[in-house]
């Protein structure tokens, strides 16, 4: 996989603009051949309104520069050509002044207006290109990266290098980062499909403490060495759900606290039925969210200036968590904690509860 | 259990191929391997078997319609290697006839555990062996008698049922529907909460710590399993 730098990148530049200009230059001459061949057998008297189509294409197609040129030349024609003195610059009709002052008005206006729409629509191509580049770059990342997982765990379980304390080291960290690797692309694959194709969640029956246990099982190698502790409240309703997305969900949440925690400080896990939720928190011992990042750290590509540096991560966990649980009507929110850590709650509606078997059983 | 077991890798990755058969050889089985969904069914028609490994994207054929000619005339247990955010695709496998799943990136460790578990179910089925042993738990599937630490436990026959089906593909995952066809009939398919609610009173009466369950587990999205004892789960 190579990457071109664009190393002519002004070059380039200069020469999409200098296109742009001559294109608008070549509009405005066109609508002035129209109106001069036409002026004969039709009564134009506001001609100026013409030459805001100039404007406003070149605004749209090439930026700001050339639709300035378009128009600065949309002035320039109509006075040569249509208003008294003819063939001269000048312009004398106080009524042919007013419409050339609210052409600049208006040309002005709309021009920047069809600026910023051009500007959205590249940002907007440049974001589907970039979700294209990152799913196909992270699929053809997985098939090698699923030869390295399997390969080093044959590895780590071979005689030769089991009795090496050295050796073994080694296979351990390499086994450590490719489930990093693995995991961050999995990052980057859930994201491009969330932008790209929407969550179309299979909504069903679950016990909210089988996602719990199996977040915390899916976890289990980060939480290496820690005490984690689960709390849950006797007879918690089911919830209607997406399991796996919640799970997953919830795992973002429990992965979160324990990269910005000690390595050694406790993290809880409880659930508990508030009024019409199932509140499901994740709490650690970290330093904790400052009020005015509880909301940004779910936002796609958020790094918390207090950590960017330190510690490796994407900005797309939280996000990714966030929209699975919204897929199921549910929230996701963080708060700053009394004391010290964060407190990450992701709340589930409480349904009617489905009707019980009525066959007796016992 | 034969003292080498024959297990066929069917996958169209050679680096996968690679580990699985040094993995493979040095918890002693012997190996074949396959490229193609086509070469993978003639190989099983023309060798004894002891497992097939079956990866689930193969370039000629889809995974479930080779389970499914598999299990034409054949009980040899089936693990299929699939990919993650496919759930739907996990239960079409297993209810065509697969016995259990590994998700790409696995540890060869997992596999192996997978392996060894779905070799000894078959091997209890040929011996006819009745009593099911998962932890602290038995099941003695002849006189229909549970025992936790020896102590037998009362069941509601519905639970018993559920325990049972679980208990006869031990260790390996039993999909929401299928349990819920064994247990409370064909017309109740879309009741799936009726599911959750017996396995909520069965762990209260079989698991040590019901909030935590280590017999059993719940695979989110796809079934659930009998794991067996505490490091397995």
């Amino acid at each position: 996989m190579t990457i071109t730098l664009p190393h002519g990148f002004p070059h380039a530049r200069l020469r999409e603009l200098l296109v742009g200009v001559l294109f608008a230059l070549l509009i405005v001459t066109a609508v002035t051949i129209t109106l001069l061949a036409l002026s004969p057998h039709l009564p134009i008297e506001h001609v100026t309104i013409v030459y805001l189509i100039p404007v406003i294409v070149a605004a749209l197609r090439w930026g700001a520069i050339p639709a300035i040129v378009a128009g600065i030349s949309g002035i320039a024609a109509p006075a040569f050509f249509f208003y008294a003195p003819i063939y001269d610059f000048r312009v004398h009709s106080p009524a042919q002044i007013t419409d050339i002052v609210m052409f600049i008005i208006v040309a002005t206006i709309t021009g920047r207006m069809a600026v910023t729409v051009r500007h959205a629509r590249m940002r907007a191509q440049a974001e589907n290109l970039r979700d294209a580049l990152i799913g196909s770059v992270s699929h053809e990342l997985r098939t090698p990266l699923a030869g390295i997982i399997g390969s080093t765990s044959v590895l780590a379980h071979s005689p030769a290098i089991e009795d090496d304390e050295h050796l073994s080291s080694l296979v351990r960290v390499v086994q450590k980062e490719a489930g990093r690797l693995d995991g961050d692309i999995q990052n980057l694959l859930d994201a491009t499909r969330i932008s790209n194709e929407g969550i179309k969640p299979h909504l069903e029956w679950v016990d909210p403490e089988d996602i719990i246990n199996g977040a915390l099982a899916r976890k289990r190698s980060l939480l290496a060495g820690r005490e984690v502790t689960r709390a849950v409240a006797d007879d918690l309703p089911l919830a209607y759900v997406d399991p796996t997305l919640i799970e997953s969900a919830l795992g973002q949440l429990v992965e979160n606290a324990a990269k910005y925690s000690p390595p050694d400080t406790q993290i809880s896990v409880s659930a508990a039925q508030h009024r019409d939720m199932i509140a499901i928190e994740v709490v650690d011992q970290g330093a904790g969210i400052p009020a005015g990042e509880a909301e940004k750290v779910f936002e796609r590509f958020y790094r918390s200036p207090r950590h960017a540096a330190s510690t490796p991560g994407s900005g797309l966990g939280l996000w990714i968590a966030r929209a699975l649980v919204e897929a199921c009507d549910g929230r996701v929110r963080a708060f700053a904690g009394v004391g010290r850590g964060a407190i990450m709650r992701i709340d589930l509606p409480v349904r009617p509860q489905p009707a019980a078997d009525e066959d007796v059983d016992e | 259990m034969s003292d080498a077991p024959t297990v066929l890798v069917i996958d169209d990755e050679p680096q996968i191929r690679r580990f699985l058969r040094a993995g493979f050889d040095l918890a002693h089985f012997t190996v074949l391997e396959e490229e193609t969904g086509e070469a993978g069914l003639r190989t099983a028609t023309l060798r004894p078997l002891d497992l097939i490994v079956l990866d689930l994207n193969l370039p000629d054929m889809d995974g479930a319609s080779i389970v499914e000619r598999l299990r034409g005339w054949s009980t040899v247990p089936i693990i299929v290697l699939s990919v993650r955010a496919s759930d739907a695709d996990k239960v079409r496998l297993l209810e065509a006839g697969a016995d259990d799943y590994v998700v790409k990136p696995f540890s060869m460790a997992e596999l192996l555990a997978r392996a060894r578990t779905a070799l000894r179910r078959q091997a209890r089925g040929a011996s006819g062996e009745p009593v099911v042993k998962i932890g602290h738990l038995s099941i003695d599937l002849s006189a229909r008698a549970v025992f936790r630490d020896g102590v037998r436990v009362v069941l509601s026959p519905k639970e018993y049922r559920l325990l049972q089906v679980l208990a006869q593909h031990a260790g390996n995952v039993v999909t929401h529907n299928i349990l819920l066809k064994e247990v409370w009939g064909a017309r109740h398919m879309q009741n799936s909460h009726y599911l959750r609610i017996l396995v909520r009173k069965l762990r209260r009466k079989i698991e040590h710590n019901p909030k935590q369950p280590r017999i059993l587990v719940s695979e989110l999205g796809v079934g659930y399993r009998l794991a067996g004892g505490p490091d397995s789960d």
